[in-house]
């Protein structure tokens, strides 16, 4: 029987060595974080991904798995993000009359908006005495998830932190959104989905698709083009600053 | 198979993204280069084949779960950040209202002079 136990005891260093567990762990907090959102009327700002996340990292603690081995084994699941970042290319394509129709405000907001987001945080951070790593983590935090991890680590910046940022930054951007859209009373739809999706990534873009879908379309294009602008804006302004 | 069709173009641009990077030394991640990459040929093409509208809107529905080994980091790696808490929380706070406020006020000032002077 103490043999039994202490057998089970090594079970989870056992199994962790093949990248099974860490699929099937991030695939099982991956269908609970969804059904608890839904079970619990989808609300704004509660996103599924931080639910998952939740359950994720006690299921790991819970089972005494090493994170770094965790990371080993979900590299199976992450190596996808190259494609699906490429994928992303093709929603944005679909936006580009969008682009036809109003792009004298659309091309001035962008590079203005997109860079002040970055460095707004950046400066706050620095005020505040932040390292250099805290920073290179903050400054994509509008950008898309899998953009974002591509400069972070273009930045030299911790990709669990931005990730966090990430997510704070789409929950309170988009509650910003709705709030300062009374204050101003502004209600074109276009304005309002162009600003979540510039500064609320997926998060943002989720609630335009709610307002209605002119306002997601708007949304696509703003957190696409944040994307693309902030991918090639930073690394250079990074490179440029550090020498 | 028209799915795994789309899948391999995909993959393709990301490789084509991953050696513009390595060659030319850019400081863009291999992804973003092959989806600008990937905007620009259907902007040539003019329109979008079902194998690779299938397999990236499969790729795109499942983002969450491929950024989630990341995020749950956080948790795992929190003390390397003792004593940077405020400033990551202001930052991100105040930082994502100023960016939002910005944004507001230069799109509608933006949208205005162009509904006038497009008159």
């Amino acid at each position: 029987m103490t043999e039994l136990l202490a057998r089970f005891s090594s079970l989870s260093d056992m199994l962790s060595t093949s990248p099974a567990l860490a699929i099937g762990l991030t695939l099982g907090a991956y269908f609970a974080g969804n059904g608890i959102f839904v079970r619990i009327g989808r609300p704004l700002w509660l996103p599924p991904v931080v639910l998952a996340a939740v359950m994720l990292s006690a299921a790991i603690a819970l089972l005494s798995v090493d994170y770094a081995r965790y990371r080993e084994g979900a590299q199976w699941l992450t190596v996808l993000l190259g494609p699906a970042t490429v994928a992303l290319g093709i929603p944005l394509y679909q936006q580009i009359h969008h682009i036809r129709a109003l792009w004298r405000p659309i091309l001035c907001t962008l590079p203005v908006a997109a860079s002040l987001a970055a460095v707004y945080a950046v400066a706050i951070a620095w005020a505040l005495g932040a390292t250099p790593e805290v920073m290179a983590s903050l400054a994509p935090k509008s950008v898309t998830a899998p953009i974002a991890i591509g400069i972070t680590e273009q930045l030299g910046g911790s990709v669990s932190l931005m990730m966090g940022g990430l997510l704070i930054t789409g929950v309170v951007a988009t509650l910003c959104v709705d709030v300062l859209a009374r204050v101003m009373a502004i209600e074109d739809e276009r304005i309002l989905g162009f600003a979540l999706g510039i500064n609320g990534h997926a998060i943002g873009t989720a609630r335009a698709f709610e307002i209605s879908p002119t306002a997601g379309a708007f949304a696509s294009l703003g957190m696409g083009l944040t994307g693309v602008f902030t991918a090639i804006f930073l690394p250079v302004a990074f490179r440029l600053i550090a020498h | 198979m028209s799915m795994l069709r789309g899948f391999l173009i995909l993959l393709l641009f990301f490789l084509f993204g991953e050696a513009m990077r390595g060659l030319f030394v850019l400081p863009v991640s291999g992804g973003v280069l092959g989806m600008m990459a990937m905007t620009l040929t259907l902007m040539v093409s003019g329109h979008v084949g079902d194998d690779l509208a299938s397999a990236s809107r499969a790729l795109i529905s499942v983002l969450v779960l491929l950024i989630m080994p990341g995020v749950v980091g956080v948790f795992f790696t929190a003390d390397q950040f003792q004593g940077q808490w405020l400033a990551v929380a202001a930052a991100l706070l105040l930082g994502s209202f100023l960016s939002v406020l910005t944004t507001l006020l230069l799109m509608r000032s933006l949208v205005r002079t162009s509904a006038v002077s497009g008159k």
